[in-house]
């Protein structure tokens, strides 16, 4: 809200003659989206559009994309296999490094700066994570080993993130020599250039770590466990809302919160169906919502919490926004970015450990290129509508990109191009990177923001 | 080395030339004319001169003494390390190794001037590398050695100028821009090369061999000194013509000791290189000489300094580095200038693709990960040098002597035995430190925030 509330007002006097709040340019209006003040759905979905209109599209695009990019692998992809209940979770799996990493830089680039570490870092918090599980080394139990290898990373990005908010070195400097640094250390962690690590799933300690994405919840224990979630959700939102009303505060529509409920009931609804759908063979039947889908969706919601409704989050869009505009209003700007970078590490490591997850618990130095991790991450940032200039965009943002960079990752590799298939994993991300940017340039110069000389 | 440009620096000497002493000379005085042009132009003998440089040193203007010191420090720390380092036979070889560095990291220089960045140079350098060896190879397309560098410059230059546009233009910000310009490099190379190896180290093509000769070739001893003759001649002798006519002119001039030391300094320098160069440092026959690559890279500065500190466009170019609102209110072109800056970083970078093909010889798809790590080495060399990461600050000398420094760093450590990630990491370390360093600087300079 703090990052949209300037824009909306400009557009709103041309909405036309009804007369409902959204439209009264020179009411509350001026202060708060239009959204919070319709009255009815219809109002409601004009005022989005108009929203829409002015270049703040939300997940708009994004969704569009995810659409457009699914439709035409579907076409293309030989055999039509795109669409596959298989393959959408295999998407997800190996979609889930960039989620994890989009989400983290995300938060770093609501702040006006950027993490070219984050590739790097999560590779270094996988490996930390799986050397301390290893029998033959700390053998630590999984979840010490996990907090072990988020806290490093932690660390990692708080001082990256002094350097930066004390010393004033440009993020971007800083980050890269991060990357080089991290790059060089994940090597020697690893035991040398041919060093190599893994978890198995015999092992019951390391089983944990493994399961995390190859691992599967029973079906019926998935469907359960939706009914729990959709359940507790909708009636937390209902409540939320009939507190609002209660106390004569501006709240959206019932009808509205009624469709939000239905259509989360509805997505959870499909993923599952989807994942129960047996994805083995006849022999070896693998069905059942992997425990990454929820894994992710928690790191989602916390971060959704943490940047929309703590003062932290207001913080973090209020420096984005306007540095010195927040400096004089008493943010420290210092702490702040501090923590921002170390929680943006952190969620990167957690993405390393998910990383070695999804390659069957192995990890050595041809995992990931931290490089093109990087790219990926910044990229789907950017794609899901995160704006590199600071102040304006949200988690479900870098987690939508995160897996239109995947979809589009895995239906490349579907077609079968021969020697154009390494080419196209550069200059695909290339381009839909720029064009993310160009998108985001042209949006900010049509909402009159402050652009740059 | 001494007499930085006007633009970049007057604003930043008066303040540190009110301490300056008891003296009285015009370097000390704060309200004279000194105000607007640094000491050293007012100095009007060498002992005011060095104390005037002083001052600046002092006020966090140090021009090129840090990375000096880096270098005597790198190669003091190496031969106690490793007897062999200062061997003639590692000398040029660091030096040849270390060219590279320098002319990508003079690329990306033009883009850091305009307080912009440029990640794109590494594979951009590669990408010149697959076209050269590409067009002359005689069972393709068989150019002549020439047309192969001249195309390739040319197809890099044209990159720049789209990428240039983009952040020009569009005003998207140059480091995604150049990011997304170098995946789909990265791409394009792998198309070009198709999975194979493309070489030019076959010596019955005589434009294969002029190629290599580039970096593994060598003039003659005898050569090497009439060269270095010649050379040290003719800019001695512009330089004195030129005081001599600024003179003649009423124009300030510096002390005639100082010009004549610096011709000097400038002989010696050269005659320390031929010597080292001309001792014979084959294992087995001879090999002696002063390869090629210096005198070319010694070109690619002269042309990038004359450009960048005698022209309008170079002095526009520190005009927008400095504070872009201020150079577009004096009628400065942004996009124009800009665009260009970007131009002149690919096509520098070009070059150093064909100093890189000759290099490597043979070129496969690994060049992709030496040009990705490349990027970052360049711009560490430019910080290291003393070019500042906010624009309007620095040369193109300092990429050549900031190349020095860590094309020493991976020698001396290669030398020691030392792996390659651990040669990442000091890297690494080095990058940091010259960065924290170039915004203390800033930081003690009165000028900026």
């Amino acid at each position: 809200m703090t990052a949209d509330s300037g824009e909306t007002r400009a557009e709103t006097a041309g909405a036309g003659a009804a007369v409902d709040l959204t439209a009264a340019p020179d009411a509350a209006a001026a202060d708060v989206s239009a959204e919070l003040l319709a009255q009815s759905l219809g109002q409601y979905l004009r005022a989005w559009w108009l929203g829409v209109r002015s270049g703040n599209s939300g997940v708009l695009p994004v969704v569009l994309a995810m659409v457009l990019v699914a439709i035409t692998f579907e076409i293309v992809t030989p055999e039509h296999a795109f669409l596959r209940p298989s393959n959408l979770v295999y998407i997800f799996g190996l979609s889930t490094v960039y989620i994890m990493l989009a989400m983290a830089e995300t938060v770093v680039l609501l702040l006006g700066e950027i993490d070219l570490s984050v590739g790097a870092v999560a590779l270094v918090g996988g490996v930390i994570a799986f050397k301390l599980v290893q029998q033959s080394g700390p053998d630590w139990p999984w979840w010490a080993a996990v907090l072990a290898s988020l806290a490093c990373c932690g660390v990692i990005g708080a001082l990256q993130g002094t350097l930066t908010a004390r010393l004033k070195i440009p993020s971007f400097v800083v980050t890269l020599a991060g990357f080089l640094l991290f790059s060089g250390l994940l090597v020697v962690v690893l035991g040398g250039a041919n060093g190599f690590l893994s978890v198995s799933s015999s092992v019951p300690n390391q089983r944990v770590i493994y399961n995390m994405v190859q691992g599967v919840i029973v079906p019926v224990a998935g469907w359960v466990a939706l009914a729990v979630v959709v359940g507790a959700a909708g009636v937390a939102l209902w409540l939320r809302e009939a507190a609002r009303r209660r106390q004569g505060l501006v709240t959206p529509p019932a009808s509205l919160t009624a469709i939000r409920i239905a259509l989360v009931a509805l997505v959870g609804v499909g993923v599952v169906l989807i994942c129960t759908v047996n994805r083995g063979t006849p022999l070896v039947s693998v069905q059942g919502v992997p425990w990454v889908i929820p894994i992710v969706l928690v790191v989602l919601g916390a971060w959704t919490l943490l940047l929309q409704r703590t003062r932290f989050g207001r913080y973090i869009y209020a420096i984005g926004g306007n540095p010195e505009a927040a400096s004089r209003a008493g943010v420290s700007l210092a702490g702040i970015r501090t923590w921002a970078f170390a929680l943006c590490s952190a969620t990167a490591g957690l993405g390393g450990i998910l990383l070695g997850s999804f390659f069957f618990g192995q990890y050595s130095t041809n995992t990931a290129d931290p490089g093109q991790l990087v790219l990926y991450a910044v990229a789907a940032a950017v794609i899901g509508g995160v704006s590199l200039f600071g102040g304006r965009g949200k988690a479900i943002h870098g987690f939508l990109g995160g897996l239109l960079i995947g979809g589009i990752a895995y239906g490349v590799s579907l077609l079968n191009l021969g020697t154009l298939a390494t080419p196209l994993e550069y200059i695909v991300p290339g381009g839909v990177l720029l064009a993310a940017v160009l998108v985001d340039v042209l949006s900010r110069r049509g909402t009159g923001s402050v652009t740059r000389v | 080395m001494s007499d930085r440009p006007v633009t970049t620096d007057s604003g930043e000497t008066p303040s540190g030339t009110a301490d300056a002493g008891t003296v009285v000379d015009l370097t000390a005085a704060p309200e004279a004319a000194a105000a607007d042009v640094p000491p050293e132009l007012l100095a009007q003998s060498l002992g005011q001169y060095a104390r005037a440089w002083w001052v600046r040193v002092r006020g966090g203007n140090s021009g090129v003494l840090p990375v000096v010191l880096a270098i005597v420090v790198v190669a003091v720390s190496f031969q106690v390390a490793n007897s062999n380092f200062l061997s003639a036979l590692n000398l040029v070889n660091l030096f040849k190794q270390s060219t590279v560095y320098m002319v990508l990291a003079m690329a990306e220089i033009f883009a850091l001037l305009l307080g912009e960045i440029d990640l794109s140079v590494g594979l951009v350098m590669a990408f010149g590398s697959v076209i050269v060896a590409e067009l002359v190879q005689p069972t393709g397309a068989n150019f002549p050695w020439w047309a192969a560098i001249i195309v390739a410059l040319l197809v890099c230059s044209a990159f720049g100028a789209l990428q240039g546009s983009l952040v020009a233009r569009l005003r998207m910000p140059s480091f995604i821009v150049t990011l997304g310009g170098l995946l789909i490099l990265e791409g394009v190379a792998i198309i070009i090369l198709g999975g194979s190896l493309v070489s030019i180290g076959n010596s019955r093509f005589t434009n294969e061999v002029v190629l290599y000769d580039i970096f593994y070739g060598q003039f003659d001893p005898v050569v090497s000194w009439i060269l270095l003759a010649v050379l040290v001649g003719a800019a001695g002798t512009g330089f004195w013509l030129r005081d001599v006519r600024k003179r003649r002119a009423g124009l300030e001039t510096p002390p005639r000791s100082l010009t004549a030391l610096k011709i000097a300094l400038m002989a010696v320098a050269g005659i320390a290189v031929v010597a080292i160069c001309n001792v014979n440092r084959a294992h087995s026959g001879t090999i002696e000489g002063v390869p090629y690559i210096i005198p070319i890279v010694l070109v690619v500065l002269a042309a990038s300094t004359v450009l960048l500190q005698r022209t309008r466009f170079g002095r526009y170019v520190y005009a927008i580095g400095g504070n872009p609102e201020a150079a577009r209110r004096a009628g400065v072109s942004l996009p124009r200038v800009r665009t260009w800056g970007f131009v002149l970083a690919a096509l520098t970078s070009g070059i150093a693709g064909v100093l890189f093909a000759s290099w490597q010889v043979s070129l496969t798809t690994n060049i992709i990960k030496t040009a990705n790590s490349y990027v970052l080495l360049a711009v560490a060399a430019a910080v290291i040098g003393g070019t500042s990461l906010f624009g309007g600050r620095g040369k193109t000398i300092h990429g050549v002597l900031g190349g020095l420094v860590i094309g020493g760093i991976y020698n001396g450590l290669y030398l020691l035995g030392v792996s390659s990630q651990w040669i990442d990491v000091v890297v690494a370390a080095v990058l940091l430190v010259a960065a924290a360093v170039d915004v203390l600087s800033r930081r003690g300079a009165p000028r900026q925030a």
